[in-house]
């Protein structure tokens, strides 16, 4: 069974409205476990869509997102939350950190929704601040730190509820050169430990990478060959 | 149940973005504490007037004439005292002097335990007469003399609700004071050991004098009691409107800066936070605002009011035109103070909650794109 198995899926815009449009058309797709995936496309593709979709923060106009077997498109808000909090680990283009608290506080977030001991919470913060290598600036406000800084909190704070599927959107488009070498770097680390990873992105530095697995185009909603 | 760290972390966001919340807290707050200001003062005069009627006689007598209150002579008193279960009845001298060079009114009441030439003053009529330098003396002026009396005393600070506008005279000095006659009384003191029979001795007085108004004590403070629900009526009225346009206000704040925090939501939304979450978090959050504001707002009132004797507020109450330096006694009614809880913090709650709840359910893809 795929880890993720996408069937005639299409998000409709707007629909009964003048403005509508399909941001995916009939979209069929399997990723396996531990299958790090590109998702390659200009702006406007449906890219992040898709990974919305696959994430649960949206839903689709029609078709199955079938993730460990189980249909995530139908489920309702606090099915699709706890399946977020724990399968999946959302970095962002804009990194989404609160403004206003230090990377700890930060990353701790969605540890908040466990019962968890201190202890526990604090091993937890502390394997994930290692892993994206930002346990020096722990106690330090996200604004006021680099823009590489701030995408290994943001990677640190997916990551610590160890979830299985990792998903990133452009996650290197604001970040320079060596920054995004890094991000590389990370996501070795990731393939290492078998997360499933899906990463939509139109930078080339993506391009005949070892650790990926595949690569997906897209244009105009649909996959190309 | 939320964990203990869900709360913590809504705290911590709460203290992240406290500026956000200053103007609801600042303003709920002052609500609170001009609302539970008024009830303080209310409950506490009440209670002290109350007391005074308690140590009175069971029923006071007073005669009219054209609606107004007339002087009664001795036979009023042997006409009282002759009926069945009446123990004592004691005339009483009060009336009204105007002190035209202050353009005030002094309570004049009779005395019998001082000399002819002397009084007691209240704190009122003590600090009145001081700013005309009548520190040891004071000259009352009537139409056919002037009467010169040597002020003994100022009556205790513990007696200013009834003493602050008071000048205790002896009865013959009061008559003269007031123009009444040797023989007259303004008030009767009747006493009555039979609870039960004061009803009908009130009845049998008005039956002999039917100008006469009997009031019993119980007369007295329903009356006391009508007097503070009304004015803390009008105010309770002006709380309900004030509230209104802080709950409206509020709810404005709340759209506005959660509209701005829609981001952090649909962030904390991508995380795991579910609907309920978000709500939960808002109502963790606008809880500790809100039970703080309100805390906030009884501790100042309890301040203002028993520690420095509501400057202000307190004339609309004692309605004097003397300046009072009543000392308020500490009256708490505890089922008031919930009210206001309830009528506050459980609206303030619904008010933010909503807006909260607005933007939990849109569309948060859009948003942690941005």
């Amino acid at each position: 069974m795929s880890k993720i198995a996408i069937t005639n899926l299409n998000k409709l815009y707007n629909p009964n409205k003048p403005n509508a449009f399909y941001a995916l058309k009939n979209i069929n797709l399997s990723i396996e476990e531990a299958e790090v995936v590109i998702l390659k496309g200009v702006s406007g593709s449906g890219k992040s869509t898709l990974l919305s979709l696959i994430g649960g923060l949206a839903k689709p106009s029609s078709g199955e997102i079938l993730v460990n077997g189980q249909n995530i498109a139908k489920l309702p808000d606090i099915m699709s939350s706890s399946y977020r909090h724990k399968e999946i680990g959302f970095i962002f283009q804009s990194f989404n950190l609160l403004e206003g608290l230090s990377v700890y506080q930060n990353i701790l977030a969605p540890l908040s929704l466990t019962s968890l001991s201190k202890e526990a919470i604090n091993e937890k913060v502390s394997r994930a601040m290692s892993l994206a290598n930002i346990e020096h600036k722990q106690h330090q406000t996200v604004g006021s730190l680099s823009g590489g800084e701030r995408q290994r909190c943001a990677i640190a704070r997916a990551v610590v509820m160890e979830p299985e599927i990792i998903l990133a959107d452009e996650p290197t488009a604001n970040l320079d050169k060596e920054n995004s070498l890094m991000f590389i770097d990370i996501l070795k680390k990731f393939k290492a430990l078998h997360k499933t990873v899906i990463i939509a992105t139109h930078d080339t530095l993506f391009d005949d990478q070892n650790c990926i697995d595949r690569y997906v185009h897209m244009r105009d909603g649909e996959f190309v060959e | 149940m939320r964990s203990k760290n869900f709360v913590e972390y809504a705290i911590l966001l709460l203290f992240k973005d406290k500026n956000d919340h200053l103007f609801s807290f600042l303003i709920f707050s002052f609500i609170v504490f001009i609302l539970s200001s008024t009830l303080f003062i209310s409950d506490s005069l009440q209670e002290d007037l109350l007391n005074s009627i308690k140590s009175q006689p069971e029923i006071v007598v007073e005669n009219t004439r054209a609606g107004r209150a007339y002087a009664m002579h001795d036979g009023f008193i042997y006409d009282i005292s002759k009926i069945t279960g009446v123990s004592n009845v004691e005339g009483i001298v009060d009336g009204y002097h105007y002190f035209a060079q202050k353009r005030l009114w002094f309570h004049i009441i009779g005395d019998a335990t001082l000399a002819k030439d002397e009084m007691i003053i209240g704190q009122g009529v003590k600090n009145a007469m001081a700013e005309l330098y009548y520190n040891e003396e004071f000259h009352f002026f009537t139409e056919e003399r002037m009467i010169r009396l040597k002020i003994n005393k100022i009556a205790p600070k513990s007696t200013t609700i009834i003493s602050n506008d008071a000048v205790y005279l002896h009865p013959n000095t009061a008559r003269a004071v007031l123009g009444m006659e040797m023989d007259e009384y303004s008030k009767l003191y009747v006493s009555v050991p039979n609870p039960n029979e004061v009803g009908n001795v009130s009845l049998k007085i008005v039956e002999i004098y039917p100008s006469a108004k009997a009031t019993t004590k119980e007369d007295a403070i329903s009356a006391v009691r009508h007097l503070y629900y009304y004015k803390g009526g009008i105010f309770m009225i002006l709380y309900v409107i004030a509230l209104v346009s802080f709950f409206i206000l509020l709810k404005n704040q709340i759209s506005l800066v959660y509209g701005e925090k829609k981001k952090e939501i649909a962030i904390l939304r991508s995380l795991g936070f579910c609907i309920k979450d978000i709500i939960a978090l808002k109502f963790i959050q606008n809880t500790v605002v809100s039970v703080s504001a309100y805390l906030l707002g009884v501790a100042m009132a309890y301040i203002y009011v028993f520690m420095f004797n509501a400057p202000y507020l307190r004339n609309i109450f004692l309605g004097s035109e003397l300046e009072n330096s009543i000392s308020f006694t500490p009256v708490i009614d505890v089922n008031l103070l919930f009210l206001i809880f309830l009528f506050g913090v459980v609206p303030f709650l619904a008010f933010v909650i909503l807006p909260a709840w607005k933007i939990a359910i849109s569309d948060m893809s859009e948003a942690v794109k941005s």
